[in-house]
């Protein structure tokens, strides 16, 4: 009973302490559905086409072929475009405003009749092991479909162009026919019964012809042996005949037709001859073969693609959990009270944390890249310093926003708590389980607020691109690190009212 | 010139006036202490005077300058003891208040010089390596006092340094005042126990959100009573000495009259009420001539009744 007692007063204890902290308790239900459903609503399997520009050469065959297959090519990407150069295209690829480069070459015919597959060159950029397939898979795409549409567009027009050799292949028939009907009739009993009447007539014939030639000599002596001649030779085709005739029709047929069928092969052989015979049948079925080119330096195994972008939300993660502390301790504390009434102003308060913050999370984090390459032996193609420069101006914003979170929060307990969904949303918008492009609104306003977006995208460049961080990576740290520390500061500064 | 000077300051907590028109003046190198109960506003009263809050309405003007447009030259002549311990329990004694005179700028040796001075002024320099959060309660309380002299300032706010302490720490904190105090410090200083207010050079009761008595110990005493109180006891049946007493009137005010036995027999135990006890004493003799005067004594009442006297009159 005392025990029951005991624990309801700590339940009831629990539930009022919570109920008090309304803001706490909508951010532990609310923030994690919150984010789900913005990222239900941003994923968009469309998203998961990639960019794609098409260079072909102005008035080329290329051009023609592109305009007659086009849905083909729009089909399977989100279609920008055609552009007239390769240059170009490789630019669009290099500052990331397209995604795959088709190139279409002028004049594919040409290296068919040589007997060659025309080549249709893709080009792409992509450091994703897993995701970064996708222009390659679609690529073969493109490049089986439009094979399977030439062909059987070439089907159909050889036959509209081979009138010739269908009226031979008619006359064949035809002929064929008549073939077929005289055997089928020269093979019937009576025709058998009328063939060995005939047989023993001429056999007959030819024992008086004998007789003849045996009596009589002299002037009537030639006819008769000439006659005589004549007869052996009836009964000889005849015998033939008769023995054909046993066999049935196919075996007359045989003998029939021969002549004829012989002249109107000779004819098709002439057509076929027209072909050009040394183009290997492989290229006639698949005029065109893929050509892939991934424009990065280097595509990374699993580990070496995810190592940037969890040192990103490391370093995101430490910087803001630390800093979003900062403040709220000190206030809840009444430390803050004591820095209000001495000369320290805020701005030397925030600068005095930051030092020693930033000192800790890049040292730490530079530790965690080196054992990263020491033991795993992940690369970092853009060198230490790049490294160093990235990681240092991922933790400044990070710790410029756990600051402003710090002067939000009511509690530590919140700060944490929204730490927390910040690593989270930073998991699922940033750019690090999905590429961040394949996320629409509102999850890609959401992302452009987290410093982790421009740490992964600059991490990735300095380690697997072996770049330095894009322009726009630098300026969304600096809008990042000034917005917050302006709204912290001013926030900060604001007497308790 | 005074340090501290505060005309008809009000300061509300949204709806709730804490502060309701407040009068106090505090004079250089005095000890002023503002007492009164929990939840009167003292801390409140001292945020404003450091600059921490905002007053609603009212004059603030300390070192002739309102609190909320300190400079740094300003803060570094004040120091400040908040009601509880918000130093750092993880750091040492000795780093602690390293740390806060780092606050106000102490240059490296002067620094070096101070901590070891202040620390040995409130006894704590054998206790300097230890962790702030393994100290007891009243160390913890000297380190802040201390964090608040590190950088000597001209003027100290200590809000309630004695609260919850022994006895003889709150003497020790008291003498320490006073150390100050002759030193040419000024320190305002709140606190709950009334009695203290005797150690005050000058003393403010808050009540309500009103100073409603302000002054020496003996003037707030003399306000409490309307004058000094001397206490008489007569012996003699009720009606003898009533008579007698009555006679007092042209002397002074009689007020609580008390019928009570001794061993001996009746006694009448008087306060009679005058402006200057020392001068009206020997004329009770003379009025009271004859009568069989037990005692007659300068009565120093506690504080306690003082206040609460001068709070029931309000
Ligand atoms: N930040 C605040 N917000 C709202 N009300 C406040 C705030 N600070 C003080 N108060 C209110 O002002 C009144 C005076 O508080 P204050 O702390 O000044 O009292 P105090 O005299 O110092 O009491 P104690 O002797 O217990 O320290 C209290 O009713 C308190 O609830
Ligand atoms: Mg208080």
């Amino acid at each position: 009973m005392g025990a029951l007692l005991r624990v309801r007063a700590v339940a009831a204890k629990e539930f009022w302490v919570l109920l008090r902290q309304p803001q706490l308790l909508l951010l532990l239900l609310a923030g994690p559905v919150l984010i789900m459903v913005a990222f239900a609503l941003s994923f968009e399997v469309d998203r998961a086409k990639p960019r794609a520009v098409v260079v072909v050469e102005p008035g080329s065959e290329g051009e023609e072929l592109f305009e007659r297959f086009q849905d083909r090519f729009t089909v399977r990407t989100r279609f920008q475009g055609t552009v007239q150069s390769v240059e170009q295209a490789d630019q669009m690829l290099r500052n990331d405003e397209t995604d795959a480069a088709i190139i279409l070459p002028p004049d594919p015919s040409e290296s068919v009749r040589r007997g060659e597959q025309a080549v249709l060159e893709v080009r792409y950029s992509s450091i994703n092991p897993i995701y970064g397939t996708t222009v390659p898979n679609r690529a073969n795409g493109l490049v089986l479909d439009l094979n399977q549409a030439l062909v059987r567009e070439g089907i159909a027009r050889e036959l509209e162009d081979a009138g010739t050799a269908r009226e031979a292949i008619e006359d064949l028939d035809r002929q064929l026919a008549r073939v077929n009907e005289a055997a089928e009739s020269l093979a019937t009993p009576e025709a058998q019964a009328a063939t060995s009447e005939l047989d023993s007539t001429l056999a007959e014939l030819e024992q008086t012809l004998e007789v003849l030639a045996l009596v009589e000599s002299g002037e009537g002596e030639e006819d008769v042996d000439r006659s005589l001649e004549q007869t052996r030779q009836a009964r000889e085709q005849l015998a033939e005949l008769q023995e054909a005739q046993e066999g049935g029709a196919p075996s007359v047929k045989d003998r029939i037709g021969l002549t004829e069928l012989e002249q109107q092969v000779g004819l098709l052989q002439e057509q076929v001859s027209e072909i050009p015979f040394d183009v290997p049948p492989r290229v006639l079925a698949n005029p065109f073969r893929l050509d892939l080119e991934n424009l990065a330096p280097y595509e990374p195994d699993a580990l070496g693609f995810y190592t940037p972008a969890t040192l990103a939300l490391l370093i995101q993660h430490i910087a803001l959990s630390l800093a979003s502390l900062a403040i709220v301790r000190e206030r809840l504390s009444g430390a803050y009270e004591l820095f209000e009434v001495s000369p320290l102003g805020l701005g030397e308060l925030l600068v005095g944390k930051f030092l020693t913050y930033a000192g800790l999370v890049f040292g730490v984090n530079l530790a965690v890249a080196a054992v990263l390459v020491g033991t795993l032996e992940v690369q970092v193609l853009g060198g230490f310093l790049r490294l160093a420069v990235a990681m240092m101006l991922l933790t400044l914003a990070s710790l410029a926003a756990g600051f402003l979170l710090s002067t939000l929060s009511r509690s530590q307990l919140q700060a944490i708590q929204i730490a927390m969904l910040m690593f989270i949303a930073s998991g699922f918008f940033a750019g690090f389980l999905f590429p961040l492009d394949q996320l629409g609104q509102p999850a890609r306003s959401f992302a452009y607020l987290l410093p982790a977006t421009y740490g992964i995208q600059a991490l990735q460049d300095v380690m697997i691109r072996g770049q330095w961080p894009a322009w726009t990576d630098f300026l969304g740290f600096a809008l990042i690190f000034a917005i917050s520390l302006a709204v912290a500061r001013h926030l900060m500064g604001r007497k308790k009212v | 010139m005074p340090v501290i000077q505060v005309k008809r300051l009000v300061r509300d907590f949204g709806p709730d006036r804490v502060l309701k028109g407040l009068d106090l003046t505090v004079e250089e190198g005095e000890i002023f202490g503002l007492i009164g109960p929990s939840g009167a506003g003292k801390s409140t009263l001292m945020r404003v005077l450091t600059g921490y809050l905002e007053p609603t309405e009212g004059e603030v003007a300390v070192f002739d300058r309102a609190p909320t447009t300190f400079v740094s030259a300003d803060r570094r002549r004040i120091g400040f003891m908040p009601q509880s311990f918000v130093l750092y329990g993880g750091l040492s004694v000795r780093q602690n208040l390293n740390f806060v005179a780092g606050l106000y700028g102490l240059s490296f040796l002067r620094r070096r010089r101070r901590v070891r001075e202040t620390l040995e002024f409130v006894e704590l320099w054998d206790a300097r390596r230890k962790t702030a959060a393994r100290t007891s309660g009243g160390m913890q309380r000297r380190l802040q006092l201390a964090a608040a002299i590190v950088h000597e300032p001209a003027l100290i706010f200590v809000d309630e340094p004695t609260a919850n302490l022994d006895p003889i720490l709150r003497r020790k904190f008291w003498d320490e005042f006073k150390l100050l105090r002759d030193n040419g410090h000024t320190i305002f200083v709140t606190t709950q126990y009334v009695g203290e207010a005797e150690l005050c050079d000058r003393v403010g009761l808050l009540s309500n959100g009103r100073i409603i008595a302000a002054g020496t110990p003996d003037e707030l005493r003399r306000q409490a009573f309307d004058g000094e109180v001397i206490e008489l006891t007569l012996a003699g049946d009720p009606g003898h000495t009533g008579t007698q007493l009555e006679a007092l009137e042209n002397v002074g005010h009689v007020v609580e009259v008390r019928e009570e036995r001794d061993g001996d027999g009746p006694v009448s135990r008087a306060r009679l009420v005058v402006d200057d006890a020392d001068v009206v004493l020997p004329k009770v003799f003379e009025t009271l001539n004859g009568a069989d005067i037990r005692s007659a004594d300068v009565l120093n009442p506690s504080f306690d009744e003082v206040f609460f006297r001068l709070v029931r009159n309000e």
